[in-house]
């Protein structure tokens, strides 16, 4: 994404978070749901059965299984091969997309600020947990990004890089995660925060992040005038990403077909993640960024 | 092809960018920038069923309005749609009847046959909106139908159409078929003719077609048959026969002539070719009855091979003069031609009424008049009660000041005349039946008066005392006056007319309608009125014999038209034709367009407004 005037460390402390969230924060635990192949090996346990010492899992053995795995003891009794699993304690990385096309500028406050703090609040669970933290951003295509970072001394610089970030044009879902899935060589838990409201796509992008191995986490971000537009009499609607324009004159009903519209979207989309095993939540603008982190995405599987 | 009357009005479509303006500066909405407005137009979608009829309207009413402009400004251009005449409009269709479509043509039919079938054939090939006219041309141009679009009417017209005994006269029957469509380039008038008469009968209007019929035919007529009576011996007449040979040879032509049936003369002519030969005989006995004249020859035209005359009963007009005494009143009755005139001093104990029914005319000279019944008086320096006119005194030495424009005044000189005195009349303004005759600066000195059963003629002072009585006027002015007051124009010694002319039928007084019989038997009853009826029935030629009260007359009726009779074709579409139909053939009509127009921005500008209300009920 193209970086501003604005200077890093201005827009960092508009990202400052107070000492009670950080707190908060750090007593969250990032969790991945599935396998990953980590670089290095972490402080969490990770549900891979590998080389790790925690039993996990016995399975039928299948020619090319390391030998040494074998579970003699079974063999013995029941006259059959199984393999005895363990599980394998592995860093995750975490790859935080940020949607950044002209959308995301909408709403009091902005999509886009509201992305940014939940970006750098994940990134700094992330990072408190020395897990690896990359940040993309993404609008018609996929911008420079975020380099996988593990350490917490670099927490400044992905604030930075946030900060630096500004939205604009629209929103190519399937164009640029299917670049970013293409890009990235290790796979890990990403987490799309994006309003999702761009020109389509959308799920083919999320279906290219499974198929790169990520775990997908969907975070949707509605402003409340988009929920509740306060939308009345003549007006001249403009897209803020194509310009397109539209006369329209609002009244009850037509706002309510509005919303019927934009109910049966966020219903495509949960139930598309639904079927798809990708953890997908939905939080307005009106909710502070705070309370998203602490309160919704615990109730999800990835953090405790 | 497209004309434009006014291209002037075009710049009234300098309006459309002026709409464009204005639509331009209308009150903009107010502009809200949303994250995707893809939501709302799904949402329009459903409301109003797509949000491309919701653009499609509001784009729907510019364009319907700038349609409106443009077409109200091709419409104050006043364009008109050139297009064939042929194509379209309204056609008159002219058919002779005149004696000469009575020629054999073909195998057994007539020219007229053959002109009835062209002009079912242009029936037929009438427009489908086109509306035609028929009208025919004999001697007079007579109306057939208004204008039809049905065909059938127009056929069961056709077939009640007859070629008559009548000279045509084709240049008013196609004059008058010229003022029917005058003004309108899309009418064409189809004469249907033998073109048996002169070239200048053609107008040269390049809306008439000439559809001539008929070949080439032989004919030999009679052109003229008349019986006079000789003034020296009343019981010697003559007979007078003209019997012309139209063909390129001599022509041998037996002649006869009959009188109530008694055989006048039969004789054979020799007669060369294009030439005429006059027979008159003379014969013993008094002329009376009806007289008929043949030629017996095979030719083409048989309608002018007899001729008609008749002579009817000889009435001497009986005039009653009622008078002291007065010489030159009574000189001047007598010397008049079958005049029976006769005095008395007065009506003495006699009804009034029954002498003017016993007379053809009353004449009071200087004594009082009773009030007037129905019959036809003089009143010579007396005024009778009950007349528009009243007597007021007496003037001295009135000056003859002025004469009106009677038929009682025609050729009567009043220059020379002097008046010692005379009644001064005082007359009625609310009456409409008097005419002035002459008159002085003090009063009117002679008046004619016609009322439904009196016809009265007023001299207003003394024979005696003026010296009219020595003025070349007077005997002129008596015999007109009786002429006016019982006309006996129709009593001639041959009382014959052309076919197709119309006749002025002397009524007596008192009788209200008169009957005519015709040739072949048809009666037909007429009104009289003024002591006259008008008959114009007479195509076919005849004897007719009409009535009326107790007296019954006859009349003839004759072709006996040389030029007629010329059946061959004298007109040629000359140089001057051509160069018409020429001009016929790429002849165009203009039709404005601007009523359709009008109608058009009319109903777009409706179109708008309910696409504009439409639009405003749906956003």
């Amino acid at each position: 994404m193209a970086m501003t005037p604005r200077t890093a460390s201005h827009a960092a402390r508009e990202l400052v978070f107070d000492d009670a969230f950080l707190h908060k924060l750090e007593q969250l635990e990032l969790l991945a749901r599935k396998i990953f192949r980590g670089l290095l090996r972490g402080e969490r346990t990770t549900s891979r059965r590998g080389r790790g010492l925690e039993f996990s899992d016995f399975r039928h053995y299948w020619p090319g299984d390391d030998f040494r795995h074998i579970d003699w003891n079974i063999f013995s009794r029941l006259d059959q091969l199984f393999l005895k699993l363990h599980a394998s304690e592995e860093d995750v990385t975490l790859h935080l997309i940020v949607d950044t096309s002209a959308s995301m500028a909408f709403g009091e406050p902005s999509k886009f600020d509201h992305a940014r703090r939940l970006a750098a609040a994940l990134g700094y669970i992330a990072l408190n947990n020395l897990d690896r933290v990359a940040v993309s951003a993404f609008a018609e295509t996929l911008g420079a990004g975020f380099p996988p970072t593990k350490s917490r001394q670099h927490l400044a610089r992905l604030l930075a890089y946030l900060a630096n970030l500004t939205c604009a044009g629209s929103t190519r879902f399937g164009t640029a995660l299917r670049d970013f899935a293409a890009r990235t060589r290790s796979p890990g838990l990403v987490i799309l925060i994006s309003d999702l409201l761009g020109l389509g796509q959308t799920q083919d992008g999320i279906e290219a992040l499974r198929h790169g191995g990520h775990d997908v986490v969907v975070i949707q971000l509605l402003a409340e005038a988009e929920i509740e537009p306060p939308l009345d009499g003549a007006l001249q609607l403009v897209d803020a990403e194509t310009g397109e324009e539209l006369e329209v004159t609002v009244d009850l009903e037509l706002r309510r077909r509005y919303q019927q519209r934009l109910e049966q979207q966020l219903q495509e989309i949960e139930s598309f993640c639904r079927r798809r095993g990708v953890e997908y939540f939905r939080a307005s603008t009106a909710i502070g960024f705070e309370d998203v982190v602490l309160k919704y995405l615990r109730q999800g599987t990835h953090l405790r | 092809m497209i004309q434009l009357a006014y291209p002037l009005a075009l710049l009234s479509l300098l309006a459309i960018p002026l709409l464009l303006a204005l639509h331009l500066l209308r009150p903009r909405r107010r502009r809200v920038v949303l994250s995707t407005i893809t939501l709302w137009q799904a949402a329009l979608r459903d409301r109003e069923g797509g949000h491309g009829f919701r653009r499609l309207l509001r784009n729907l009413s510019l364009l319907l309005l700038l349609a409106a402009a443009l077409v109200l400004g091709l419409a104050l251009a006043g364009p008109q749609w050139l297009t064939s005449a042929a194509d379209q409009g309204d056609a008159v269709l002219v058919l002779d009847v005149s004696a000469s479509m009575q020629t054999r043509s073909g195998v057994r039919g007539t020219r007229f046959d053959q002109a009835l079938a062209e002009a079912a054939s242009i029936v037929d090939a009438l427009p489908r909106n086109g509306r035609m006219l028929v009208m025919t041309s004999g001697r007079k141009a007579l109306l057939r139908s208004g204008f039809e679009t049905d065909r059938g009417a127009l056929r069961r017209v056709l077939s009640q159409l007859r070629p008559g005994d009548e000279a045509g006269r084709p240049r008013e029957a196609l004059a008058l078929a010229l003022s029917l469509v005058r003004g309108r380039n899309d009418a064409r008038i189809y004469f249907l003719t033998d073109g048996a008469f002169e070239p200048d009968v053609d107008p040269g209007s390049p809306d008439v077609v000439f559809r001539v019929v008929g070949a080439p035919a032989r004919n030999v007529a009679i052109t003229r048959f008349d019986l006079r009576q000789e003034r020296a011996d009343e019981d010697r007449f003559q007979v007078l026969l003209g019997v012309r040979n139209y063909t390129d040879s001599p022509m041998t032509v037996p002649a006869s002539a009959s009188l109530d049936g008694r055989e006048l003369f039969t004789r054979t002519l020799e007669v060369a070719p294009k030439s005429e030969q006059t027979l008159v005989l003379p014969f013993a006995g008094r002329a009376l009855g009806q007289a008929i004249a043949r030629i017996d020859l095979n030719d083409d035209l048989a309608a002018d091979n007899q001729a008609f005359a008749t002579v009817n009963v000889r009435e001497s007009l009986r005039v009653l003069l009622l008078s002291r005494g007065n010489f030159y009143l009574e000189s001047v009755l007598q010397a008049l031609p079958n005049t029976e005139v006769v005095m008395r001093e007065g009506p003495g104990g006699e009804d009034i009424a029954a002498l003017a029914r016993s007379h053809d005319v009353v004449v009071f000279d200087g004594i009082a008049a009773p009030e007037l019944p129905p019959g036809n008086f003089l009143l010579v320096d007396t005024v009778a009660p009950g007349l528009p006119f009243s007597d007021a005194g007496r003037v001295t030495q009135p000056s003859i000041l002025g004469s009106g424009p009677s038929a009682l005044m025609r050729n009567v000189d009043l220059a020379a005349v002097r008046i010692d005195e005379a009644r001064r009349v005082q007359l009625d303004p609310r009456t409409s039946a008097l005419q002035r005759l002459f008159w002085s600066a003090q009063t009117d000195l002679a008046l004619a008066l016609i009322d439904e059963s009196r016809k009265l003629v007023y001299l207003g002072f003394d024979l005696a005392e003026s010296n009219l009585p020595r003025q070349a006027a007077f005997p002129l002015f008596v015999s007109q006056t009786l002429e006016w007051l019982r006309p006996r124009g129709e009593e001639r010694l041959a009382n014959h007319v052309e076919a197709g002319s119309t006749l002025s039928l002397y009524v007596p007084v008192g009788e209200a309608q008169v009957t005519v019989h015709g040739p072949s038997g048809q009666e037909q009853t007429l009104q009289a009125k003024d002591g006259a009826a008008f008959f114009d029935a007479t195509a076919a030629a005849g004897i007719y014999r009409y009535g009326a009260g107790d007296t019954t007359r006859l009349f003839a009726v004759s072709l006996a038209d040389a030029r007629e009779s010329d059946v061959n074709r004298r007109w040629t579409p000359g140089e001057r034709r051509q160069q018409a139909e020429a001009a016929r053939s790429g002849a165009q009509s203009l039709l404005p367009l601007w009523p359709y127009l009008l109608m058009a921005a009319m109903v777009l500008l409706v179109l708008e407004w309910c696409v504009w209300a439409g639009s405003r009920s749906n956003a």
